[in-house]
């Protein structure tokens, strides 16, 4: 076996143990075990940057094992293998996830510290690490469905870390929930994948896909016993798949519990619910792209942009330091997704690692400011309970945690998409390439695909309006609660640990452009481009859609003009939304408390309530059918139940008429025979009564009766 | 080891006997002996496992293993042929699974036992009894043996439920009776129709003269005796009638003419009277399940039952209604199995719908789980309709890998049950904080249940549901709906666990002041470690490395579904 696949391994079990180890013994290893989980997942980091080396742009690794078969004497038979693929795409997945893992943990021993359940915590993220581990290095479907499904209980267990929150264990459960149902259509499309190809393996279905003979209104692919897959079935399939996705990636409409999500340990946020697992839908979406047909493209690209929209909307109307940051998550969630729907392939993967970078810094960012204004919450004496997470209570922060500060404007800068930073590199490249997508589109004389990028611009605005707003809320003006500097820091001297600034300023680092392309200005020559490109990951096959991606390609190539226009439009998009942001800052600031905290109105509300989709799913969805179970389980108790009941009663009174008739009858019939026979007996036993007068009246009457009889005849 | 499976049904059988000679004050020894027995039973069927030749087929009278083949009733009946009951034992991949099953189960019941007060000596030599019956049922190939063993699992059910229920013991176990005699009632009608109509050739070929005892009936003079039967050449006083179930399987061991014969033309109501059978046979086999809507009972005996019971009725019990489908209904009627499909499968998916809207609505943590088997016994109906090598295999996966896990949830609204004599959800809050190791395991148990990927309930739920989409395209029995209304079962099943387990586990510890003055209950004793674990690390086990049960049964299983797929068309 190749050595490479064993490292991948290690990689990938290392965190297990961790999980093990700690979840089993953790109470009484020293200092709980967050040493050992920190050194494993450190040890991971190191073995992957080793493959990364060995595997980005030099080979690419495929070791399958069988894992069961439904073998049988003269049956095909069925095998189910599962295997670690080693591509360019997983070894980059493989860094980014043990990299941001390890920063996290560094930041939980502080975060975290003095928690009952501290081992607990570490081996969850053990766990959780293991899972994106297992998503990115599984070759098939099935595989990854599982690694999918583990994440999303790792998730489970760290949204609901605090058990005795009501809103963590609610939220936990209605991630799980959410995701779920995205999990079902997920598997609908691996069952129509599976039916008509007979294998979950990702290779050989890329293949399979790519050799299909289009007929009429199907395909036929060679090697499935000539079998017709309909056009529909296909896209359906590919759909569901996306439902993966949209569950998973908190694409419209399941989006809501990543707000939710939020209950979780903010670290946990910053790994789990901004940077890797959620962005674990679009890494699906690479993998499965090949399956997809042009319509479920379209598809992927509506939700996309609906998404982008939605969340950066939503976002605007919340006052909540990590509900921003989760609503902005989702929306450039909707960036990748909706990049990856109009073929824009790499450019969406860019923006997954871009986004994995800054987001993770600025949700741990808002877990030092979350620190230190609980911190200093703890000071201040109000009447009423002062919500340490809430923006408004902020303010001129950056003199208090000046570092945080630094590390949080990089990040901000690249969620923006201000040039020279990471984030504009990708979004650029999303929003080019959805233009590019439109054209194409359109061809036809429809030019309501326009829609698609117009929805991506529109988001560039919003995203640079709330994040300016929360940029300003929380580090410029005066201190709203008016707290002593000193009382927002653990220790006078310092700010905050190191243990909790290295893992954000080195998080903050990487939103620079420069890390990801030698031109700040053009992804096209990042060296990302070239190992995460279609074809790259792909080889010569491209998929069902392989002609319109190499047409947006070529186009893109061809002129540098719809870059540049994008880069223009985009960042005066931006501009205009920070200009807005600091102008409602303005006025903010003037406002007094009250006035800062009356409840919004107008579309602002609806931002705030998240266009009410809770309610929506609340009152349509999960309440009517809890109490139809309610309804059904009545069904069941009084009339199924009292039906079996009545048959019973019913055979009961049978039984009891039955008996009557028995009794009466039967019996009846028997004491009458019994009762005649006794009369007789005891008429006759009246002749018997030993008196020799009736003996001789009885003989006499007798005699009479004989001589009539003889006169008679 | 020539008669494992013999021992497998005598040794809980003579130990009975063992404990009705002990008296009564000997409680420690009673118990002992018991834990001694099924130890016993547990290791022989651990050996029969592993002993067990996958490569052997399940439709031919070769294929099956370890076999004891006695002559139990014999009686010429002379125009009326001769009447042959057989002491026929044997194991193949249809039961091997089972068996493993209640040689683990029972052992877990036994220590589950171990806390029973009243009347020890009768309930112990009752238990022993149901297990002994029960392992008879899946090792008996001789339906009336099968019959017998199924009836006798009644009584000492009956008796379990009734004595040392909870308060409407009397009802539940009136009720449990009541309902699988008629289930099996059914059940015999078709006996009593297939014993007239089936024949065992080997035997015939004896009793005709044709070889001189029943092992010297070569294939060849087998065929003689089949084609002789078809041609009406055989007289009727040399046919000998069987209960063999293997020899049912064999279309060409009907008399021509009989009742049930393949060609038969006789119509009752206007239907084939073997299309009948089959659905009176699967009826039967239904209740036992149960599915909706002859569920009713379960809810109720699960309720009343003691917690052992509760677990041998869930993980065993219930089991003996699948194989029922697996090992009679399916192979002896095949084409019923092709014609009733969609009615089979639309009863699985409709188990599976409303069993979990039902469980949904439970307050009752007990009854909730008592559901939720009723919508895990639906994704063993469906697989097995769908008459797909996956969907088959799952559906016993399926009923293995629920007897664990049922198993387990059962154990654990005991302990909850022990403790504090109640088992409302509503009744607690935040038992994680004064039981955390239970929590572990129950949050482990319920995610099994929900069909958490690594727990053996995904791996059958998967093949199942695999098999039920593949159905329409690879066998053409199900249509494809069905596998996504199915699919939907997934996540209700998610719903009512995840609910049950943050109203009662997770939020601030509380318990209601009626059922406890303080919240706290002490963490699992090393008794109840003792049943949990080991289970849960069984449905991790099975769940990773799924190998290590469908290499010793898919062969068999694949087979009969290709049997019943060739004979059903």
């Amino acid at each position: 076996m190749n050595s490479l696949v064993l490292w991948a391994l290690v990689v990938g079990v290392l965190p297990l143990f961790t999980f093990f180890i700690l979840f089993l013994g953790g109470k009484k290893l020293p200092r709980r075990g967050d040493w050992l989980a920190i050194t494993f997942t450190g040890i991971s980091f190191l073995i992957s940057l080793f493959l990364f080396l060995h595997i980005w742009q030099k080979e690419v690794v495929h070791v399958r094992f069988p894992w069961f078969e439904l073998g049988g004497a003269g049956n095909q038979l069925v095998a189910f293998t599962s295997g670690i693929y080693l591509d360019n795409l997983s070894v980059l997945m493989l860094v980014i996830v043990t990299f941001i893992s390890l920063l996290v943990q560094v930041f939980s021993v502080i975060y975290m510290h003095g928690d009952w359940r501290y081992h607990h915590y570490f081996a969850y993220l053990g766990l959780f690490t293991f899972s994106m581990l297992g998503i990115v290095l599984s070759d098939n479907l099935l595989l990854l469905f599982i690694f999918w499904e583990l994440v999303g209980f790792s998730s489970y267990l760290l949204i609901g870390f605090w058990l005795e929150k009501d809103s963590a264990t609610n939220a936990s459960k209605k991630a799980f929930l959410f995701n779920r149902v995205g999990d079902i259509g997920f598997l609908f499309g691996i069952f129509v994948l599976y039916t008509f190809f007979g294998t979950f393996d990702l290779q050989i279905l890329k293949d399979l896909v790519s050799g299909a003979i289009a007929q009429n209104n199907g395909f036929i692919f060679p090697n499935a016993d000539g079998q017709t897959l309909s056009y529909t079935l296909l896209t359906l399939a590919g759909l569901g798949i996306f439902c993966g996705c949209v569950g998973k990636s908190a694409q419209f409409p399941l989006q809501v519990w990543l707000p939710d999500a939020m209950e979780g340990p903010t670290p946990v946020s910053s790994l789990i619910h901004a940077a890797t697992m959620v962005a674990a839908g679009v890494y699906l979406l690479s993998r499965c792209f090949p399956f997809f047909t042009e319509d479920a493209l379209l598809v992927i690209a509506i939700i996309g942009a609906v998404t982008a929209l939605l969340g950066a909307i939503a976002a605007c109307g919340q006052n909540d330091i990590k509900k921003i940051l989760a609503f902005s998550t989702i929306s450039q969630l909707g960036y990748m997704v909706m990049g990856m729907g109009v073929g824009a392939h790499d450019a969406s993967l860019l923006h997954l690692v871009t986004h994995a970078f800054f987001k993770a810094s600025l949700f741990l960012n808002a877990g030092i400011v979350i620190h230190a204004v609980h911190h200093a919450v703890a000071h201040y004496e109000a009447d009423e309970f002062v919500d340490a997470q809430d923006i408004r209570n902020m303010g001129g922060l950056r003199k208090v945690l000046p570092l945080t500060f630094y590390a949080y404007i990089p990040a901000t800068a690249a969620l923006i998409g201000l040039p020279l930073f990471s984030g504009f590199l990708s979004k650029d490249a999303i929003l080019s390439g959805a233009w590019a997508w439109a054209g194409y589109k359109s061809m036809g004389g429809n030019s309501l695909y326009y829609l698609i990028p117009v929805g991506g611009f529109s988001a560039v605005l919003l995203t640079a309006y709330y994040m300016a707003r929360h940029c300003f809320y929380i580090f410029f003006g005066k201190n709203r609660l008016e707290i002593k500097p000193a009382d927002y820091r653990h220790t006078p001297t310092k700010e905050a640990s190191w243990l909790l600034l290295v893992p954000v300023l080195l998080l903050a680092l990487f939103s620079i452009a420069f890390f990801f392309s030698p031109n700040p200005f053009d992804a096209g020559s990042s060296w990302f481009f070239q190992g995460l490109s279609l074809k790259q990951l792909l080889g010569s096959t491209t998929g069902l859609t392989g002609n319109m991606v190499n047409h947006i390609t070529e186009y893109l190539h061809a002129s540098s003009f719809i870059h540049v226009l994008t880069g223009i439009i985009s960042v005066g998009l931006a501009l205009v939304g920070i200009f807005i942001a600091w102008r409602n800052y303005q006025k903010a600031s003037l406002k007094t408390n009250e006035e800062l905290f009356a409840g919004q109105t107008g579309v602002l509300k609806v931002a705030h309530q998240h266009f009410y989709l809770n309610n929506f799913f609340e009152n349509i969805f999960i309440r009517p059918f809890l109490s139809f179970s309610q309804e059904v389980a009545i069904f069941d108790k009084d009339i199924i139940d009292r039906s079996v009941n009545a048959f019973g009663k019913m055979m009961v009174i049978l039984a009891k008429v039955i008996g009557w008739i028995d009794r009466k009858l039967v019996d009846g019939l028997v004491n009458f025979i019994a009762w005649l026979a006794g009369l007789i007996g005891k008429s006759g036993r009246l002749m018997q009564n030993g008196k020799i007068q009736s003996y001789y009246i009885f003989s006499l009457f007798g005699l009479i009766l004989l001589i009539l009889y003889i006169l008679a005849f | 080891m020539d008669y494992i499976l013999s021992s497998l049904i005598f040794i809980p059988l003579l130990t009975v006997l063992l404990i009705l000679l002990l008296p009564k004050q000997m409680e420690g020894a009673i118990k002992s002996v018991s834990l001694v027995a099924t130890i016993l039973q547990m290791v022989l069927s651990c050996w029969l496992f592993f002993n067990f030749n996958p490569t052997a087929s399940a439709t031919t009278d070769q294929g099956y293993q370890f076999v004891e083949k006695l002559n139990w009733i014999s009686l010429n009946l002379q125009s009326l042929g001769h009447l042959q009951i057989q002491y026929f034992l044997g194991v193949d991949g249809i039961s091997l699974s089972m068996v493993l099953l209640t040689g683990l189960m029972g052992v877990i019941g036994v220590v589950s036992s171990w806390t029973i007060k009243k009347n020890v000596k009768a309930y112990f030599a009752l238990y022993l009894l149901l297990v002994a019956s029960v392992m008879g049922c899946f090792l008996a190939l001789d339906l009336f043996l099968f019959y017998l063993f199924f009836e006798f699992m009644l009584l000492p059910m009956y008796f379990l439920i009734g004595i040392w229920g909870g308060p409407r013991r009397e009802y539940a176990a009136i009720k449990f009776f009541i309902y699988t005699l008629i289930g099996s009632l059914l059940i015999l009608i078709v006996m009593i129709g297939l014993y007239t109509s089936v024949i065992d050739p080997a035997a015939t070929a004896v009793n005709a003269g044709l070889a001189t005892n029943a092992s010297g009936a070569t294939p060849a003079i087998v065929n003689q005796v089949q084609s002789a039967l078809v041609s009406g050449t055989l007289a009727s006083d040399k046919l000998v009638h069987t209960f063999s179930i293997p020899d049912m399987y064999q279309a060409k061991n009907f008399i021509p003419g009989s009742i049930l014969h393949a060609f038969s033309n006789i119509q009752l109501w206007g239907y084939p009277v073997r299309l009948l059978a089959f659905l009176l046979l699967f009826i039967g086999f239904a209740i036992k399940l149960p599915v909706v809507p002859v569920h009713t009972w379960l809810p109720d005996a699960h309720v009343e039952a003691p917690t052992p019971i509760s677990v041998l009725l869930a993980s065993l019990l219930l089991k003996v209604g699948g194989y029922g489908l697996f090992r009679i209904v399916f192979p002896v009627f095949p084409e019923g199995a092709a014609y009733y499909a969609h009615l089979i499968g639309g009863i699985g998916v409709l188990s599976i719908i409303y069993g979990a809207m039902c469980a949904l609505a439970m307050s009752d943590l007990k009854k909730l789980i008592a559901y939720s088997s009723v919508s895990h016994m639906g994704f063993v109906l469906i697989g097995l309709a769908s008459l797909t090598v996956e969907g088959a295999n799952g559906s016993m996966y399926q009923m293995f890998s629920h007897g664990l896990i049922s198993g387990m949830l059962f154990i654990i609204t005991g302990v909850i049950y022990d403790r504090s004599g109640s088992r409302m959800i509503q009744h607690f809050r935040g038992l994680a904080f004064t039981m955390p190791a239970f929590t572990v395991l129950v949050v482990i148990a319920f995610f099994a249940s929900l069909g958490l990927p690594g727990f053996s309930g995904f791996i059958a739920e998967l093949l199942v549901l695999l098999g039920t989409f593949a159905s329409a395209t690879v066998s053409g029995m199900l249509p494809r709906w069905m596998a996504i209304v199915a699919t939907s079962g997934l996540l209700l099943g998610a719903a009512y666990y995840l609910w049950a387990l943050q109203r009662m586990f997770f939020g601030k510890i509380w318990v209601h002041p009626e059922v406890q003055e303080t919240p706290n209950m002490p963490d699992l004793t090393r008794r109840e470690y003792l049943m949990l674990v080991p289970l849960a690390v069984l449905t991790l086990v099975f769940g990773l490395f799924p190998s290590l049960l469908l290499d010793k049964i898919s062969p068999a299983i694949n087979q009969l579904v290709q049997f019943i797929l060739v004979a059903g068309k």
